[in-house]
């Protein structure tokens, strides 16, 4: 069997491809009568210079074009609902981690058995690079669900998960939530997608995904911010 | 006071435009101011394209970014897409297509037009460095009541004077077409221009009231120091998208159904044979603007809000299809039997309903929630809004501006100008908008005056920069075209594409009394689409 790269990027380029033949097939069925139709009644001088005026309508076709769109539209959306439980359900062995948006930045808890954090990253704001300190990348294991905890600090951010294909908006005052899980090691972007305003292009990371025993050597090694007073204000 | 104004249009002097309650005059007011801030808007999205041609910062720095986005966005959806076919071609065409002297209140519709030139005039002092705002049109909070947003009250108060002007507006459009039709005509013989506008009044009505309570609360957070959408006293960010999507969504059909009628008007009479299914047509319009109420949420998928109303609107939002599609399929059984003239109008709308056909099939994505999570806030999305309410509605415009125009000015449109600007705008369109649709899925997200240098991501910011100067230099030519028209445009026949609509009865341009008369006299069997004859060109 094919490994699997994320979740819930499977299940979301299912959706997409579902929804492209769909639409294609749509494209083709309209557009192409539809250019026919162009070049076919064309108004001649002297041979064809009115139209069909006895028809002003067809209910049968019109009732067609109703209803069997109607039926797809509701298949779709259907669909689209038992795809997006999954996207939304996280596993329940998932390991949790918070992450808290801030301008321009984010801040990443990873906790023990008991919720207490025990690790914390600090990405800092870089605006003239996409290059990304190793100590500020979000480490994850490979092929274990994570479920992120989200909040802001100041204004509306978010949280996309490039490779994963999952995207939340982090809401001062609130907590939201979403899952992931990267199969293959290796590193991928992380960026905000809600506009946070002059850094929003800058606000982004890269996350690192290693084979789990490596995962569990770095959770217990210093971090960046380890020692050292919190980069950012407030009350977490 | 009819004696006192004796010119249309040109002949006109100065005190007579400042003063005018004549509904054309004000039509081409709106339209004329409308089309200048498309210009402008059009030249601030060409420098934010620019801009994201290549990885890096290099030709404006991300505040003076923000402030194009933003004004980019304001300007084209509430002047381009609102001022100009609700305000211009609305005011313009309601009382001559339904036969009546003039609108029902002219004094109330010549402030609803003062009070669009404040806000116009507002929009313009933004243009000062100091005054910039640079929250995007949607100025969601708790950003939009920090410093780094820029002049919030600014927007407020132009959201509030725009608001004036289109409440306003709506219960005078509304009350003419109850109160002031000419005798024989009545709902199923009303052109569909008419019916999308006040179906698109109707959704104004109802809807501005909700945008200008979430400016207001905006402004009252920010200056006065309330906290409606403040977490940290209790109040919701959230509050705020809820009340500003419950009217800005559907605030996107009153900018696309009069254009629906645009279509729907021309493409018979090039055609030469009557719309298809006319009917279905009007239950479509009303269809889509009962459902514009109920799908909010959709801009909303990922912003924290439960789970069971993202389903909820997910299925209300794709039901929208079904309305969207019939008219599709109407225009095309229009052109199925007809004797169809490709003259630019035609071109112009014929182009605008296949931008519109890949804009709903690409909308479908953004309803099925699933599909949402992974490319919400994407480039994706712009792409899409630029096929539906950028393209279709534009080239809707364009060609609604040269079918009109001989009515408007008694001048021809010059034809060559015409088509030639179709196909570079047709061609630089769908080359700028498709490939932002495909970066978007792969993952671009929008806003970003700066991306890292993932190599596709580049090679299809390339292709889209290439594609928006092919459309910028369509404008252009467009644009001279107006020019041209009105300085050297052979003088107009009355009824140059010989249709059966009621505002072609009048010499060009429209005299200024309408039909002379209170009311036109309208023949017991008289329909706009009620094509027969052929026609004298």
């Amino acid at each position: 069997m094919e490994q699997v790269f994320a979740y819930p990027a499977k299940w979301w380029s299912e959706a997409v491809t579902v929804w492209l033949v769909v639409a294609v097939v749509i494209y083709v069925i309209v557009a192409i009568p539809g250019l026919y139709f162009i070049m076919k009644y064309r108004f001649k001088p002297g041979v064809r210079e009115i139209g069909d005026h006895e028809k002003h309508g067809h209910w049968g076709l019109e009732a067609l074009w109703t209803i069997v769109p109607t039926i797809i539209v509701l298949v779709l959306a259907t669909y689209s609902f038992a795809v997006f439980k999954k996207q939304r359900t996280a596993p329940p062995d998932a390991m949790t981690i918070k992450v808290t948006g801030f301008m321009w930045g984010w801040q990443v808890e990873y906790l023990d058995e008991k919720g207490n954090t025990i690790k914390t990253v600090v990405t800092s704001f870089n605006p003239s690079s996409y290059e990304i300190p190793e100590d500020q990348k979000i480490v994850v294991p490979a092929g274990k669900p994570v479920k992120a905890l989200l909040t802001s600090l100041d204004v509306i951010h978010s949280f996309y998960v490039k490779p994963a294909r999952i995207t939340e908006d982090m809401v001062p005052g609130r907590i939201t939530h979403l899952w992931f899980q990267i199969n293959k090691p290796g590193e991928y972007w992380v960026f905000c997608r809600e506009f946070c305003g002059t850094g929003h292009s800058h606000m982004f990371t890269k996350l690192k995904v290693v084979p789990p025993e490596q995962f569990a050597l770095w959770l217990k090694s210093e971090t960046n911010v380890a020692n050292k007073p919190s980069q950012i204000d407030g009350n977490l | 006071m009819r004696e006192a104004i004796p010119v249309p249009y040109f002949g006109a002097g100065l005190k007579e435009w400042l003063f005018t309650t004549d509904h054309k005059k004000i039509g081409i007011l709106y339209l004329t101011t409308s089309y200048i801030f498309f210009l402008v808007a059009g030249l601030f999205g060409l420098i934010i394209r620019l801009e994201q041609t290549s990885p890096g910062i290099q030709y404006v720095q991300p505040d003076f970014y923000n402030y194009l986005l933003t004004g980019h966005g304001a300007v084209l959806l509430l002047w381009w897409a609102i001022a100009s076919h609700i305000g211009g071609f609305g005011n313009f065409l309601l009382p001559l297509m339904i036969g009546a002297k003039d609108v029902a209140f002219p004094r109330l519709n010549a402030l609803s037009w003062w009070a669009f030139f404040g806000a116009s005039v507002l929009v313009l002092l933004t243009l000062i460095p100091g005054n910039h705002i640079k929250m995007m049109w949607t100025g969601y909070p708790p950003y939009s009541t920090t410093g780094d947003a820029g002049v919030t009250a600014m927007y407020v108060f132009i959201i509030h004077l725009i608001g004036i002007s289109s409440i306003a507006t709506a219960v005078n459009f509304i009350t003419t077409y109850i109160k002031m039709r000419a005798p024989g005509i009545h709902f199923w013989n009303t052109n569909m221009f008419v019916h999308c506008l006040i179906a698109a009044n109707v959704i104004q009505l109802v809807g501005v009231p909700s945008l200008a309570g979430a400016v207001t609360m905006l402004l009252l957070d920010k200056y006065l120091g309330t906290n409606f959408y403040n977490p940290a006293k209790g109040g919701d960010p959230l509050l705020y998208q809820n009340v500003f999507w419950f009217y800005s969504h559907p605030v996107v059909y009153v900018q696309i159904l009069p254009v629906f009628g645009f279509f729907s008007e021309i493409v018979p009479t090039f055609a030469r044979r009557p719309l298809f299914g006319y009917k279905t047509m009007i239950f479509a319009v009303w269809g889509i603007t009962l459902l514009s109420f109920m799908v909010w949420i959709h801009h909303m998928f990922v912003s924290g809000v439960p789970d069971w109303i993202r389903v909820i609107m997910s299925y209300t939002t794709i039901l929208i299809a079904v309305p969207t599609g019939i008219k599709i399929f109407n225009w095309m059984g229009t052109l199925h039997g007809g004797a169809i003239i490709l003259r630019s109008p035609m071109l112009y709308a014929l182009g605008g309903i296949f931008m519109f056909l890949i804009g709903g099939l690409t909308g479908i994505p953004n309803a099925m929630v699933a599909i949402d999570l992974g490319i919400s806030d994407s480039l994706f999305i712009v792409g899409h809004f630029h096929y539906v309410l950028g393209m279709a509605l534009t080239l809707g415009l364009f060609g609604a501006i040269i079918y009109w125009f001989p009515k408007m000015t008694g001048k021809m449109y010059p034809e060559g100008f015409g088509k030639l600007s179709f196909w570079l705008v047709f061609i630089g369109a769908n080359l700028f908008y498709f490939f932002q649709m495909v970066v978007g899925m792969l993952g671009n997200p929008r806003r970003y005056p700066d991306y890292p240098p993932i190599p596709e991501w580049v090679t299809l910011h390339h292709i889209q920069t290439v594609g928006a100067f092919i459309l910028g230099l369509g404008v252009l030519v467009f644009t001279i075209g107006i020019i041209k028209g009105l300085l050297s445009g052979e003088k107009a026949p009355d009824n140059p594409w010989n249709s059966q609509s009621l505002e072609w009865r009048i010499a060009s341009p429209a005299p200024v009394d309408n039909f002379g008369e209170e009311h036109p006299k309208v023949e017991p069997d008289y329909h706009p689409y009620k094509y027969g004859a052929p026609p004298a060109f």
